[in-house]
């Protein structure tokens, strides 16, 4: 096999986020147009690697990713050890908006997937000016619990692996085995608790936004959702839902595809990606 | 029969998924359908055995059951949305699972591949 270095370079970003000071791990490829991208509850940025990987993509889009605090290489706060993860909705938003100052990027597109697609629905709704276009991968208003999250932190039962197992069947069947593991290998080096902190967000007193989502106005910044068809945890059905409620947006489903599209199928999701962010360069 | 519980033991013989992930597993699967119970026992990550019912008061830490119709859909080489996976059926209430459920999620994947193995022809 011939060595191949990847566009893909990352750095260590010192700064404050959420009042506190964080050692932050960024990626990024590419030149152009800002894209920020968000990972899954749980796991980090390798997720995009397709994405950073596709030269049609970095011609005309700079695209960015981060490790949230806690999570791949992006260090927990000083004094980690005595407090429980958990992530909040809030919080969430105010990482996303500190991140995009701290990076000085102006007016990026954003793209998120699963509590990224769920943040993608609020920063439509609360930031909508900050963004030039907005999209949201398994993307719903609310959540219809069918687990006990205890298991995924509990000292008698693997986390990483835990974790990995719960979400492996989110993944179409039809993915590449090899993306799909890769996908799971991220899960399973989670840090203990942190996918369980993570789905807080979707659970805690935030957890359901359907009645706010007639808030979100697409004239001001354009929101696609595109939902992979062999998802249950956010359906298609779910998004569909969500979608009904926020006039002008661009709803899709994508067959073949579930949970983690641009992980467990980066080539057959830059399909249906590919149409999308040259509506948004066109724009 | 909707489930090849009969084959079971054969198909996961030297499987390499259920090796890794079965470390040091002992369990007693009750596996059904609605019309009939199979016990599955496993020793140490390996099926045993596994007993067709009717089965009378057996000793068991995991449940699972579904419908013929339900299994039906789950064995199809490509499942449709909804069937194609364990806790999919558990989300869309197509299954119930009872019993030892930190033992399952500590063994998820185990059992999961347990049941995929059944689709392959």
């Amino acid at each position: 096999m011939k060595p191949l270095i990847e566009p893909i370079f990352g750095r260590y970003l010192r700064v404050e986020l959420l009042g506190k000071p964080h050692r932050l791990y960024v990626e990024e490829a590419g030149q152009g147009i800002p894209l920020l991208c968000l990972h899954t509850a749980g796991s980090d940025t390798r997720q995009y690697r397709g994405l950073m990987n596709d030269p049609e993509i970095t011609r005309h889009y700079r695209v960015i990713t981060f490790d949230m605090p806690w999570h791949g290489k992006s260090s927990p706060p000083a004094g980690w050890q005595s407090e429980s993860y958990r992530l909040t909705s809030a919080d969430y938003t105010r990482l996303v908006l500190e991140v995009c100052d701290a990076l000085a990027l102006q007016r990026p597109a954003v793209m998120g997937c699963s509590i990224g697609g769920r943040i993608a629905l609020v920063l439509a709704m609360e930031h909508p000016k900050r963004f030039r276009a907005i999209i949201g991968l398994q993307s719903g208003a609310t959540i219809d619990p069918y687990y006990e999250l205890d298991w995924l932190h509990h000292p008698q039962v693997h986390g990483g692996e835990a974790a990995a197992a719960y979400v492996s069947g989110l993944m179409a069947p039809t993915s590449p085995e090899a993306e799909r593991w890769e996908t799971l290998w991220h899960y399973m080096q989670g840090g203990p608790g942190i996918f369980k902190g993570d789905l807080y967000f979707y659970r805690g007193a935030d957890g359901d936004i359907r009645e706010r989502l007639c808030a979100i106005d697409t004239r001001v910044c354009p929101l696609y959702l595109l939902t992979g068809e062999y998802d249950y945890s956010v359906s298609p059905e779910d998004t569909r839902a969500a979608a009904e409620r926020i006039p002008g947006v661009k709803f899709s489903v994508m067959p073949k595809l579930g949970h983690f599209p641009m992980s467990e199928n980066p080539a057959l999701f830059l399909s249906y990606l590919r149409p999308v962010l040259d509506e948004i360069r066109a724009a | 029969m909707s489930l090849p519980l009969e084959t079971l033991k054969d198909r996961a013989a030297g499987d390499a998924l259920l090796a890794r992930f079965g470390l040091d597993l002992d369990c007693a699967l009750l596996v059904g359908d609605g019309d009939t119970d199979w016990l599955v026992r496993i020793e140490r990550g390996a099926v045993r055995r596994v007993t067709l019912g009717p089965l009378i008061m057996p000793k068991t830490d995991l449940r699972l059951r579904a419908s013929s119709d339900t299994w039906s859909r789950f064995l199809e080489p490509v499942p449709p949305p909804g069937y194609h996976d364990l806790f999919a059926l558990r989300r869309y209430k197509r299954i119930q699972i009872e019993g030892d459920i930190r033992l399952m999620s500590a063994y998820l994947f185990y059992f999961k591949r347990l049941f995929e193995l059944l689709r392959k022809a």
